[in-house]
């Protein structure tokens, strides 16, 4: 069942066209990883995903309605965005701040708080101060805020920024979990080549348009990656040596 | 969770039980000490004609500057925004001086009057200003209040250097935050509009929390960014306005307040707000009482006992504060 659908969307900055006739989908229950040179679209495609820009035409759909048709409330249960940089000086505490994720269901939320922190491994960090966690376990505070919402879709702008390796594949198995175990459809951008080889589908974008999507062994070839990001040299070796250690890495997470 | 919530709930009870025993020392403290088991027709006329008037002014000024500090360090996220960073006290004060100064009184609550429209139309001006094309946001309302709160101070030093010497004196009096005027004159039209504010305050209070994370997050929550921080702005400039009518300028409650009660109970703006009100009224109060018993007969105003009280405080908040 398709969760998230951008048909044919056109957007424009002021009188600047942006993006020109972009059509893709995420279903349920998938991991799409969303790819490409800064300042090629990202972060506009997840805030049209989230409603928080309006496309010229085109529609971007979530279930079988436009987003643009939702109340506010409604829209939260069904769509949760986090943007890239998360306030450090936040003033709440853990609790506090996953507590928010009940405003929009008034008491008919999916999760329970305490079990939420549970499931981001925050479960004995519900006093401690947002500005006082590592940016991982922030990341995490914020997405158990997100499940509490009992939001369906899971919009995130480079979750991975900033992160050690280790906090990566923490979140990264979470994020696994959360799309197996809840069917929850995740869509996130990053930058990591060997990450976007994990997820189950990736769509790789360059000035505004979308130039590949589909299963991450047929967008990250050698060909498709130094067209998107102008590369002069072959990145063979390093997509090899990148995907070997991040495979590595996220079997023994996942053990 | 339940925890938290009885912690809360012990540190609302004190801080309640402290707010009236402060009260009634208040009340009785003064010139004059009243002993309630002693009231003679002296006692009660001084009781009912300038001690109890003056104690409710000061725990309503108090808490609406508390309340508005508490919502304007949220909707703009600093800590450091309070009620008169944004030019309303500027507005209420330049109004009120003009009124002062130049001898206008018709009636006796032409000058709250002057104030509160000064305040309130101030704040529109802010609210005009600061919406951009994207809605109302933090950084351009802030920007804009403080750009018409340096020029309406600097219209008020004008009017100030060449204003005769009694109302001068009056209008400085007033800008300290002096209560040794008021009576229960002022009372109905603050308390109203006290109650609106705080009412339509605590009725966002989950939109003020959610402003506090950032507008996309807020968005994320179901929350309409610039809906939410207009009413929540329009309230804080009601209680702002009433506050400054009432009483003249009072500094460093707005500001201090709202961080030393997130200190005790978290910054859940549900019980942020109602706390920063208990506890706001509690610091004027208190600063009154001291003021017009420290040097009897002479009287300190409120809002430079407040001051002197709440920087040391606030610097020592500052040093303790390592990491949030």
């Amino acid at each position: 069942m398709t969760m998230l659908e951008f048909a044919n969307v056109s957007f424009s900055y002021g009188s600047k066209r942006f993006m020109d006739q972009m059509s893709f989908s995420v279903a349920e229950g998938e991991l799409v990883g969303l790819m490409g040179p800064n300042g090629a679209g990202k972060s506009t495609i997840l805030k049209l995903a989230a409603g928080l820009l309006s496309p010229q035409m085109g529609k971007v759909m979530v279930g079988k309605r436009a987003i643009g048709s939702f109340r506010g409330q409604e829209r939260a249960k069904l769509v949760a965005y986090l943007p890239q940089i998360l306030d450090l000086q936040a003033p709440f505490r853990v609790g506090e701040l996953v507590r928010m994720g009940e405003y929009p269901q008034e008491g008919s939320q999916a999760l329970t708080v305490d079990e939420a922190l549970h499931i981001v491994g925050l479960h004995g960090k519900t006093k401690t101060h947002i500005a006082d966690l590592s940016g991982g376990e922030r990341r995490r505070a914020y997405i158990a805020m997100t499940l509490v919402q009992g939001a369906r879709v899971l919009l995130l702008d480079e979750p991975l920024a900033s992160l050690d390796i280790k906090y990566q594949f923490d979140l990264y198995r979470l994020l696994k979990d959360i799309v197996r175990e809840k069917g929850v459809s995740v869509f996130m951008s990053l930058h990591d080549i060997g990450m976007g080889a994990m997820l189950d589908r990736l769509l790789l974008v360059k000035d505004g348009q979308l130039i590949a999507q589909g299963e991450p062994g047929g967008v990250l070839t050698d060909e498709i990656v130094r067209n998107a990001y102008d590369l002069n040299d072959s990145i063979d070796l390093y997509m090899a040596t990148n995907n070997t250690v991040c495979r590595a890495l996220a079997a023994a997470s996942l053990q | 969770m339940k925890r938290d919530r009885g912690a809360t709930f012990l540190v609302a009870a004190a801080l309640c039980a402290a707010s009236l025993c402060i009260i009634v020392v208040s009340v009785a403290s003064g010139p004059r000490l009243l002993n309630p088991f002693s009231m003679d027709s002296e006692t009660c006329r001084t009781l009912l004609a300038i001690r109890l008037p003056r104690t409710a002014v000061a725990i309503l000024m108090g808490g609406a500057l508390g309340a508005s500090g508490a919502i304007l360090q949220g909707i703009f996220r600093n800590p450091l925004a309070d009620p008169y960073i944004l030019g309303i006290s500027s507005g209420a004060s330049l109004a009120a001086s003009f009124g002062l100064m130049f001898g206008i009184s018709l009636f006796t609550l032409s000058v709250p009057l002057l104030a509160f429209a000064g305040a309130i139309a101030t704040g529109m001006a802010v609210v005009i200003l600061g919406h951009g094309w994207k809605g109302l946001q933090p950084e351009r309302l802030l920007l804009a209040g403080v750009g018409i709160g340096f020029f309406l101070s600097a219209v008020l030093m004008l009017v100030m250097t060449i204003s005769v010497d009694d109302g001068l004196r009056r209008a400085i009096l007033w800008m300290s935050g002096d209560l040794s005027l008021v009576d229960w004159g002022v009372l109905p039209v603050g308390l109203f509009f006290i109650l609106t504010g705080f009412g339509l305050a605590f009725t966002r209070r989950k939109g003020l929390n959610a402003l506090t994370l950032g507008d996309d997050i807020a968005h994320s929550l179901g929350f309409n960014p610039t809906r939410e921080r207009l009413f929540l702005f329009i309230a804080a400039s009601l209680m702002t306005a009433a506050s400054v009518s009432m009483g003249g300028v009072v500094g460093f409650i707005g500001l201090v307040v709202p961080h030393v009660v997130r200190r005790h109970v978290g910054s859940d703006a549900s019980v942020v707000l109602p706390l920063s009100v208990v506890a706001g009224g509690t610091l004027l109060c208190f600063a009154d009482a001291v003021g017009r018993t420290v040097a009897a007969p002479l009287e300190l105003p409120a809002g430079v006992i407040a001051a002197l009280i709440g920087s040391p405080y606030f610097i020592f908040l500052l040093g303790q504060r390592k990491t949030h």
